[in-house]
């Protein structure tokens, strides 16, 4: 009996040692401003995608904000440090999360001309009279020649049937302008969504990448990603997508899948970029971080982080002396390209050397 | 010929003579039905570096059996788990990740009668888990699917007891995967990615350097009549890694449950003669 409850014993004992030993080890930090601060460093350091890309020496930029770190600091002052560290990264994706504040990077767009004036267009061109349903807005203008869809933001799910009857309505016109200027991006099923309707075949729409490990360069192999075309109303017919320097995110790689469409111009500026899909995390004083993890590219295998160049001779910027007339000159553009098309199956090739 | 067919059938009679003699021999089915309370914590660094302690419930049920071909050796094990846990980060506590979990398997435990009152019990089993750890605050990767299957290795004793008219039986069982498979996404991998289309290397090979699993259970049965009154303690500790990502879940569970044990009768099957041999699964 004795013999048996030393097996018993001894089997307990070995079952115990083997469960502590067997949890796998997670680096932890303590809750003060250093800990907060090599959190962070490290969460970045480890998923943060566009290193090598940005030519960023993130061990020194870490080491001169850390320099600047005093174990009494206030929390606004410590997360004032740590968002001048994110801003290095010049990444419209990248935020600190607190409880009393929350920082952007704003000079991907700040630094350029807005180029967009919701209001005078309702104003000037819809006359405050226009079809809308979920971020989706469209009027048909020029006598009846253009089709004109505002989309303000990729958070809204694209609605098919609603797509489906805007396109019927607009099937006499000779082209269609997307207007996504200031459209900041949203969820990236909707970029696909609404890219069906001007498919007709299986179209490659990119690629994506996305860390195989804490290393800098641990990329996986780029994978091509298709969409197909959607069952419902297909618009074969030239379109412009109108883009300024606010359309961020979802919306940037909308962009770029349409630019590679035969019938697609992109029109006004180069956009915001933000072709990395964010990932989020958080450090131990409970501040949420989100920052870009995986690359997405165009068809052409081009990084689109900083932005989609338009069509060549599309490139057509907001006159604001114009703009105080009620004049949005590069929807003023827009509407002539399409306007004088010679005929309604022009291809892209042709579609541009139209204008 | 005609000689050789009479030995076959006289041998044949004999054998079934031998068998007639043996007594009948019933299996009852044991079947425990619990409620689990108790703490989970929770490391995901797929979804965050921070631990994560809160409250987990689950609900279990047990079926135990002696086996059809050889029940006073061979003892079978039917156990599901649905389990849920909400924690909060810590140090902090300020953001909430959920915990949803639903697991069957069945086991196959040779048992021994080594002393007195005790059982021990040894064997194999499969098990097929499910579920999502669930981060809320996080924007494109708020949820860690979990799923698994594994071969394990399970052992156990069991005490029986008498207090006073009360009888007792202490058990405990423990399971530990050897191999099997389980999904994981790459380091950095978007759920997105995976719509997309890009299945490469999502289900990993699972051995004790990736995918650690102990789940010990403690019981007493107390019989009261009829009815059998279950209390114990459940501790599940989980710890997988696969491509840089940490998987660590220890729940700490108290266990009360009610459970009884019955043969099945039907319009065509008679209940237990008086000589027949009842042989439990663990009691």
């Amino acid at each position: 009996m004795k013999k048996l409850y030393y097996i018993i014993c001894a089997a307990a004992l070995a079952l115990l040692t083997f469960a502590n030993t067997g949890c796998h080890s997670v680096d932890e930090w303590d809750d003060d401003v250093y800990g907060n601060f090599d959190a962070l460093w490290t969460i970045m350091d480890e998923h943060y995608c566009f290193f090598s890309e940005k030519g960023i020496d993130w061990k020194e930029t870490g080491a001169r904000y850390r320099a600047q770190l005093r174990p009494d600091m206030t929390q606004e002052e410590f997360f004032n440090v740590c968002a001048a560290m994110l801003d290095e990264l010049k990444d419209g994706h990248t935020n600190l999360s607190s409880w009393f504040n929350v920082s952007y990077y704003r000079k991907w767009w700040s630094d350029y001309p807005q180029n967009f004036d919701w209001r005078l267009i309702q104003e000037h061109y819809l006359d405050f009279n226009y079809s809308t349903a979920n971020g989706m807005s469209y009027k048909i203008l020029a006598d009846s020649t253009v089709g004109y869809v505002y989309y303000s933001s990729f958070a809204y799910s694209v609605n098919h049937s609603f797509v489906n009857a805007m396109m019927m309505k607009m099937k006499d016109c000779k082209g269609m302008i997307i207007d996504v200027r200031d459209n900041g991006g949203g969820n990236l099923t909707g970029a696909e969504d609404l890219v069906s309707h001007f498919i007709d075949e299986k179209t490659l729409a990119g690629y994506i990448q996305h860390k195989t490990g804490p290393g800098h360069d641990a990329f996986s192999e780029p994978y091509p990603y298709y969409f197909e075309p959607v069952i419902g109303v297909r618009w074969l017919k030239p379109v412009i997508v109108l883009a300024n320097r606010s359309t961020f995110s979802a919306a940037n790689n909308f962009v770029s899948i349409m630019k590679s469409l035969p019938q697609v111009a992109v029109a006004g500026a180069t956009t915001g970029g933000g072709s990395g899909a964010p990932f989020s995390s958080e450090i131990p004083c409970g501040w949420a971080v989100r920052f870009s993890a995986s690359p997405i590219y165009d068809p052409e295998m081009r990084l689109t982080e900083h932005g989609v160049d338009p069509t060549e001779g599309f490139n057509v910027q907001m006159d604001t002396t114009a703009a105080l007339d009620g004049r949005d000159t590069m929807l003023d553009f827009c509407i002539d390209v399409i306007r004088n098309l010679k005929t309604e199956s022009d291809s892209t090739s042709r579609f541009v050397k139209n204008i | 010929m005609t000689k050789k067919i009479s030995a076959v059938l006289f041998l044949l009679l004999l054998c079934s003579a031998a068998h007639a003699e043996e007594p009948a021999v019933e299996r009852p089915v044991l079947s425990a039905y619990a409620i689990e309370a108790g703490s989970s914590h929770i490391t995901e660094t797929y979804l965050s570096p921070l631990h994560h302690s809160g409250t987990a419930l689950a609900f279990s049920y047990e079926r135990m059996q002696a086996m059809r071909f050889d029940p006073k050796r061979w003892v079978m094990r039917l156990d599901m788990r649905l389990s849920g846990a909400r924690t909060l980060n810590q140090p902090a506590r300020n953001a909430y990740l959920w915990d949803m979990s639903i697991r069957a398997g069945w086991s196959m435990l040779r048992r021994f009668r080594p002393a007195g009152n005790w059982t021990v019990f040894a064997g194999g089993s499969t098990d097929i888990e499910g579920g999502a750890f669930y981060l809320p605050r996080n924007s494109n990767n708020p949820v860690a699917a979990k799923a698994s299957w594994t071969v394990n290795l399970a052992a156990g004793a069991a005490w029986n007891h008498r207090f006073g008219k009360v009888p007792v039986c202490f058990r405990y069982l423990a399971e530990m995967p050897l191999t099997g498979i389980f999904f994981s996404p790459q380091y950095g991998e978007l759920y997105y990615e995976i719509y997309l289309g890009n299945h490469k290397d999502l289900v990993r090979g699972a051995w004790w350097g990736n995918f650690f699993r102990l789940d010990n259970l403690l019981t007493a049965d107390i019989r009261l009549g009829r009815t059998i009154i279950r209390a114990g303690y459940r501790c599940d500790i989980l710890s997988t890694k696969a491509s840089h990502i940490v998987t660590r879940r220890i729940e700490h569970m108290a266990v009360l449950g009610i459970a009884s044990e019955w043969i099945s009768l039907s319009a065509d099957r008679r209940g237990p003669s008086r000589e027949c041999r009842i042989i439990s699964a663990l009691y």
